[in-house]
């Protein structure tokens, strides 16, 4: 194989040749120090070459895709994993519908909205629901939830996993044994116990547990989901460095996509609102800035329409915008109530 | 070092109660440590006697639903109702070790927000170790509206500085009440809402899509980036309705009109309380809730 066949820049490529490297082969047996020295280029050039001719050789031919970038998928491949790729429940079915069956693994989503329109509500109802068992349909995950604001209120957790529990054992049919084994297995405190609870009390430190969650991700795999309650609250004092903020802001996405991808897990990013002056009158908008709405996969606002709440997808690569009416209940997060009624009637 | 996820099975919300069964109902314990409730009203609808009273409260035993702590409470509007708090105390006797409750509660008056902060980077030692040897679960701050409505001008640049404040003051708060699991306990003022139209400051916040208090649609004061800071909002609101009554006196009938006052108190958003309000009233002895 010839070494113009590899990956490598013009400049590069002319180098090898000059000196006589002009089979794979040939480079194979020599060392970086050999050939920094014969074509001229710093150490660290002779070993960048030296890994690409590596990998090269070692390709088989009859797989071409892997030829260009190691690593890369068809698209074809994608689609098919998307179609199997599961989703999590929020237990309010017209919530369900306008995202494609549920929050879907591999993808970061951001859901914001004014104080008290049930942010944190859903953040817990999602950390409960990626425990449904696999036999009833769901992921049988565990979650992570880092908390900023100090919302998490444990007693709200064990009435929203109770109620979790009293909706599997009504609509799934059990056979005898299953079910009194499955009723074992399904207490609300091992849902608790299945969460895994991060409180954070400055931006550093969130930094810092995300820094380490790959860590900890990778040590227990079982992880499904990773919400975080909400993202915004420490950027939004002592920061005078607007670009600094950007920065450790895009930062802290990417390395929440790259968690996604890689475990393939459903990250959740909570948001607040804010108002943002344009043209003359005030508009709310989500928090932490323009820069910021491209970090996220898809983009969930939550909003009053009346006495009922809805929910509006601003910003999805593969969903429609739409928007679908949910409620918040003793229960945790519901279908709303007058849409039962309709149901009902017809 | 690395970080730790918390056991969840084995951290239960210690709540502070109110001194009244009712109002505990309606907030399901009462106010929660580790997190700020916040109590919104206009004047005169009883937030400063709802404090007081919590001051007092606090420092039953956790049998009785107190945090069997001292209080910090720090006022920003003078003066300090120090006569009010001794008429309460005789009606919450709080233990029999403690003949004077009052040793336990430590005041502070606040007259800038920039001071509340520096206050806030210094109080660590009184909290661990306070002069009544019995260590501080709760601080009330009464009220964080008038720090703010005074020195700050409707400027962009102000406005900025001063939601930037709200954040900092927030965490600050936020960050004492994790690591000593503190109750936190402000107030708020609230503003007129004028005009008919659903402008930025008529926009819903909570259960409710508007509050009323003496026939006026208000909203909490310091706007929506104060409304992310806090974790519990609660509203107190009054009607006056006038009522005529026949009397007799004597040998004459009189028409006398009496003004009554209703309270009420309302869950406006919190992470653990459903939608619910009561009715309470004001008296001598302290606030009461009303059973309907």
């Amino acid at each position: 194989m010839e070494v113009c066949a590899l990956p490598l820049s013009p400049s590069q490529r002319s180098k090898l040749i000059s000196s006589g490297y002009t089979k794979i082969s040939s480079l194979l047996s020599v060392s970086p120090i050999d050939l920094a020295r014969d074509i001229s280029v710093s150490h660290n050039e002779a070993v960048e070459i030296l890994n690409v001719a590596n990998q090269s050789g070692r390709f088989d031919k009859s797989d071409p895709k892997q030829w260009i970038v190691s690593g890369a998928q068809t698209a074809w491949d994608i689609l098919y994993e998307e179609d199997f790729a599961p989703h999590i429940t929020t237990s309010c079915g017209d919530l369900d519908n306008i995202l494609g069956g549920g929050i879907n693994c591999k993808e970061v989503t951001e859901i914001g909205g004014v104080p008290g329109i049930g942010k944190t509500q859903l953040g817990i109802q999602l950390a409960v629901n990626v425990q449904i068992p696999i036999d009833c349909g769901g992921l049988g995950g565990k979650a992570i939830y880092i908390d900023t604001e100090g919302s998490f209120m444990v007693e709200r957790v064990f009435q929203i996993a109770k109620s979790c529990v009293e909706d599997i054992m009504e609509n799934h049919n059990f056979q005898h044994t299953d079910f009194q084994a499955c009723k074992e297995k399904l207490q609300p405190n091992s849902f608790l116990a299945n969460i895994f609870y991060f409180r954070i009390c400055s931006y550093t430190e969130q930094i810092a547990v995300i820094n380490y969650l790959e860590k900890f991700i990778s040590e227990h795999k079982d992880v499904k989901i990773v919400i975080i309650d909400s993202v915004t609250f420490h950027f939004r004092q002592d920061f005078d460095d607007m670009a600094l903020r950007t920065r450790v802001l895009s930062g802290m996405a990417l390395k929440l996509m790259k968690l996604a991808k890689k475990f393939s897990l459903a990250v959740i990013l909570l948001n607040q609102v804010t108002t943002k002056f344009t043209e003359g009158s005030f508009q709310l908008t989500l928090a932490l800035g323009d820069s910021w709405s491209h970090a996220c996969t898809n983009r969930v606002i939550l909003y009053w329409n009346g006495n009922e709440r809805y929910a509006y997808i601003e910003k999805s690569p593969s969903l429609r915008s739409a928007s679908a009416p949910y409620s918040v209940t003793s229960k945790g997060i519901r279908d709303a109530t007058s849409h039962c009624k309709r149901t009902r009637m017809m | 070092m690395q970080p730790q996820p918390q056991d969840l099975l084995h951290l239960a919300t210690q709540k502070c109660t109110l001194g009244c069964a009712i109002l505990d109902r309606v907030l399901v314990g009462g106010i929660p440590c580790n997190s700020i409730t916040e109590i919104v009203s206009e004047s005169g609808c009883g937030k400063t006697q709802l404090c007081l009273q919590l001051l007092l409260t606090a420092q039953l035993p956790i049998s009785r639903g107190g945090l069997s702590s001292s209080s910090l409470y720090f006022h920003s509007e003078f003066p300090f109702p120090s006569r009010r708090l001794h008429q309460l105390s005789l009606s919450f006797p709080t233990s029999q070790e403690n003949p004077n409750p009052l040793d336990r509660i430590f005041v502070r008056g606040v007259q800038s927000a920039e001071e509340l902060l520096g206050l806030l980077d210094r109080i660590d030692t009184i909290i661990v170790n306070p002069p009544s040897n019995v260590p501080v679960k709760l601080v009330v701050i009464d009220s964080i509206a008038a720090l703010f409505r005074s020195e700050f001008d409707n400027t962009p640049s102000d406005l900025k500085r001063r939601s930037g404040l709200f954040f900092k003051i927030a965490a600050k708060l936020k960050l004492k009440a994790e690591k000593f699991g503190l109750a936190v306990l402000v107030t708020n003022q609230v503003v007129d809402l004028m005009g008919s139209d659903n402008g930025i400051n008529g926009m819903r916040i909570g259960n409710s899509s508007c509050l009323l208090t003496s026939g006026r649609r208000v909203c909490p004061a310091l706007g929506l980036s104060w409304a992310n800071c806090v974790n519990s909002r609660l509203f107190l609101s009054r009607t006056e309705e006038i009522v005529v009554t026949r009397e007799q006196r004597g040998s004459e009938e009189t028409n006398e009109d009496v003004v009554i006052t209703q309270r009420r108190l309302q869950v406006v958003f919190a992470p653990h309380l459903p939608k619910a309000s009561c009715e309470f009233v004001i008296v001598r002895k302290g606030v009461f809730g009303l059973e309907l």
